[in-house]
């Protein structure tokens, strides 16, 4: 028998051509379909079964076994009540990144070795540096193809864990090509289209699931300039700093979210580009984690506030640890970035190299000067 | 495949090992595909469309309206309906068209009136369970053919039963049940009643669906007073059905309006449907003999070529070929994924159901399969072939060969023996303590279809 692979395999493009790099590669290769979530939520229908029968597709093709691992436990508890407790914290949370580490490389891993699997697999666009010694963290790099490279999203994995993980498509130069590997050996998929979004909530996005599970309570829309009150909304924790759609106050300028105050229930705004409050050259991350499992060294590294955004130069400093605080860090730009929504990742690099990184901390400078405690 | 029976120990047979690189494309479809699910559906026949399209288009009138040409579809709707009655022994003002057999199960499964208690047989389709379940009754088991014993029916009897329903025939593995023995248990239960001064009525109803392309569906011979039939599954449109009920029956309305068939069931007539399963119905009773007769050949066929192929394999129903529906072959491949077989056959252009439709789209075991006691390393292994009208000999020898193809690739896949099987140790290999553990499904209605 030829080394074990355990590949997550979720229905979709990238998946399928992993499985199929897999077998011709030499690995025993079982596929495993997780099932993070059954439900059907108001207005979208879960595609689960759909994503399951096309895997199995793939599967029967390539001739690999494809097991059904119920997972949607540990989604629901490290997930969803994340993201939902995000929200109404006033925050907005990347859910991916935490998907990808207590369900694909925390549960998925820990069974798929605990099974006897030598490897595991998935279908992100990620590269690995192999670890220095055995036993070692490995490292993780951004993938051949810029554009989908989603390190972003893979930041608080462990690099021990990367040590045993393959990513086939994280080499392939891009997603065209993907598919057209995918067309030329057969798989039938690759027409399908890339699953946008949070995978549970689908197209009808993030407000109606939250109308879902929290309570909607009427609060001002406060202009962030002069404290006028433009308008009502039915909850702060639906708006994101720099939101311009949804504020619904009748007409007048485009204007943007600057901050949200989920206590007194108000929503900033301001019509000013420039306002001061869109604009920072410093963010200070919390809940910090580090693929190599300790902190790199003060200095100067390129960091992203989303996905596939821009690469930054910045100055990244330890804050701490202090008396029981845990350990922070401190990102300063050479000049100002557009404000970042609290609960967003940022994530550091050097080089190709993915570090690790940190959740965006709320800035009390973002709101208004009459507003501050 | 298609080689006659005879002694074939230890030939090769390379042409159907797994292909050598799996992501090589070696499968190709064949230029005509082979389709054997025409117990899920039946293509409109030619006759039947042609019957169909003038009231789509020229004589399209609603027949409730009061002119002339309206009149003329009135009369066609009742021409079809009284088409439809004698075809199956009855009246034409006992017949209430419905739009599908879902729908004529739901109004006759309420005659019951509510609170009565109702019994079933537990390999009914769904909408026979899913409305009996809704109320006080009794779910008759069946035994390992799928057979209704007629006395357990009468051990189900209370007096408070109204309702007896019993399929004439099952859609997934075949089986003919005895309903006219049940029907004397039934006639019995009402001399019972009679002698005690019980006012309560107690009714029998078949689901006939299955059977019409096949069997009588006279409805004095079978000895029942209500009964169902679907257009779509004679070679008639979809979501075209009737009720028979027999005089003295009282119908309650589920769909309410205009008043149309007789109050029992408002929405403006379906004349195309109607005169389509009325033509359809016609054509199914006429042939039926003939075509029976051919369907058991082909099926016969069908079952000696995976038996010679698969000596392990279990084939589901009765034995007995006067028992079953001559279309129907339902065969368990042992600790093989059916989903996985039907993935590999649609890549070979050959269309096949697995266990009931709608169970194996939710992963589920058929609750049919549960019932006549099949374990389930063997239940989720099936296939249900169902033969039809357009079907040939070549079509069955198809059909084989790549099924042959499909599951020694899945058995060699899985690593299991073929003659370790071959001997007899298919329980051994894949018997209790040998499964993988099974995924529970997602939380909902148990036993859905």
């Amino acid at each position: 028998m030829g080394t074990s692979v355990f590949l997550g395999m979720s229905g979709g493009v990238d998946s399928a051509l992993s499985a199929a790099l897999l077998v011709e590669r030499g690995y025993d290769v079982h596929a495993v379909y997780m099932r993070n979530w059954s439900r059907d939520l108001p207005g979208f229908k879960c595609t689960w079964a759909d994503d399951l029968a096309d895997a199995e597709r793939v599967a029967v093709t390539l001739g690999v076994d494809l097991e059904v691992w119920d997972c949607e436990r540990e989604y629901k508890e490290t997930v969803v009540d994340y993201l939902v407790d995000s929200y109404a914290r006033g925050l907005t949370p990347n859910p991916d990144v935490m998907c990808n580490q207590t369900v694909k490389f925390g549960t998925f891993a820990e069974r798929a070795f605990a099974e006897g699997a030598d490897l595991v697999a998935t279908g992100h666009y990620a590269r690995t540096l192999p670890p220095a010694a055995p036993g070692a963290p490995a490292g993780l790099l951004r993938a051949a193809d810029e554009h989908k490279d989603q390190t972003y999203f893979l930041w608080r994995v462990d690099g021990r864990t990367l040590a045993r993980t393959l990513f086939p498509v994280g080499d392939v130069p891009s997603k065209a090509e993907v598919r057209r590997m995918c067309a030329e050996r057969g798989l039938g998929i690759e027409s399908k289209p890339d699953s946008d979004g949070i995978c549970f909530i689908g197209e009808v996005g993030i407000r109606p699931f939250l109308l879902d599970v929290l309570s909607r309570q009427a609060g001002d829309v406060v202009e962030w300039e002069t404290g006028r009150v433009l308008g009502r909304h039915e909850g702060a924790f639906l708006f994101t700093v720099g939101q311009r759609k949804g504020l619904d106050l009748g007409g007048g300028p485009a204007r943007y979210v600057v901050a949200t105050d989920v206590e007194q229930n108000v929503v900033y705004v301001t019509a000013d580009k420039a306002c001061p409050g869109l604009w920072t050259s410093e963010l200070t991350l919390s809940d910090v984690r580090f693929v190599a499992g300790r902190p790199p060294e003060d200095g100067t590294y390129q960091v992203r506030v989303r996905h596939t955004g821009a690469l930054r130069e910045a100055r990244v400093e330890k804050v701490g640890p202090v008396a029981g605080e845990p350990l922070r860090l401190r990102v300063r730009f050479p000049e100002p970035v557009r404000t970042v929504a609290p609960g967003q990742s940022c994530v550091i690099y050097d080089g190709l190299a993915c570090l690790g990184g940190g959740m965006v901390e709320k800035d009390p400078r973002t709101l208004p000067e009459f507003a501050r405690a | 495949m298609s080689r006659p029976a005879g002694p074939r120990a230890a030939q090769p047979r390379p042409d159907l090992r797994p292909a050598q690189s799996p992501t090589q494309r070696t499968d190709a479809a064949p230029a005509r595909g082979v389709y054997l699910d025409y117990a899920a559906a039946t293509p409109v026949a030619p006759e039947v469309l042609e019957a169909m399209l003038p009231y789509l288009t020229e004589r399209f009138y609603n027949p409730s309206a009061p002119y002339a040409l309206a009149r003329g579809a009135r009369e066609d709707l009742e021409a079809a309906r009284t088409t439809l009655a004698h075809l199956v022994g009855g009246r034409p003002d006992n017949v209430t068209l419905t739009a599908g057999a879902t729908e004529a199960n739901n109004l006759a499964v309420s005659v019951a009136s509510p609170g009565a208690h109702v019994v079933t047989d537990a390999i009914e389709h769904e909408s026979v369970l899913a409305c009996v379940e809704a109320r006080p009754h009794a779910i008759v088991g069946v035994g390992p053919d799928g057979r209704v014993d007629p006395a357990a029916v009468a051990r189900a009897i209370t007096p408070e039963t109204e309702l007896v329903t019993i399929g004439l025939a099952n859609g997934e593995i075949g089986t003919v049940q005895p309903l006219r023995e049940v029907a004397r248990v039934v006639a019995a239960e009402r001399v019972r009643r009679l002698e005690a001064g019980e006012g309560r009525p107690i009714w029998l109803h078949t689901d006939a669906s299955q059977a019409a392309g096949h069997l009588s569906v006279n409805v004095s011979t079978l000895g029942v007073d209500l009964m169902t039939l679907s257009a779509a599954k004679v070679y008639g449109p979809k979501q075209v059905g009737l009720l028979w009920a027999a005089d003295g029956v009282e119908l309650r309305p589920l769909v309410l309006g205009g008043g149309q068939e007789g109050g029992v069931r408002s929405g403006t007539e379906d004349v195309a449907g109607a005169v389509g399963f009325a033509r359809a119905l016609e054509l199914a009773q006429a042939r039926r003999a003939t075509e029976s007769r051919r369907l058991q050949g082909l099926s016969q066929r069908a079952r000696t070529n995976l038996a010679a192929e698969f000596p392990w394999v279990r084939f589901s129903g009765p034995t007995k070929p006067k028992r079953r529906l001559p279309n129907i072959v339902h065969v368990s491949f042992p600790g093989i994924e059916a989903r996985r077989l039907v993935i590999a056959l649609e890549r070979m252009g050959v269309s096949v159901g697995t266990g009931s439709a709608c169970a194996a789209s939710r992963m589920r075991v058929s609750h049919v399969l549960d019932a006549i006691g099949l374990p389930r390393w063997a239940s989720e292994g099936s296939l249900r072939l169902s033969l039809g009208v357009p079907t040939t000999e070549e079509d069955v020898d198809l059909a084989c060969a790549c099924i042959a193809r499909a599951a020694h690739a899945e058995y060699a896949r899985i690593g299991a023996d073929e003659c370790e099987l071959a001997a007899g140790g298919a329980e051994r290999l894949f018997g209790a303590g040998r499964t993988r553990p099974q995924e529970a499904a997602p939380a909902g209605r148990p036993q859905e279809g």
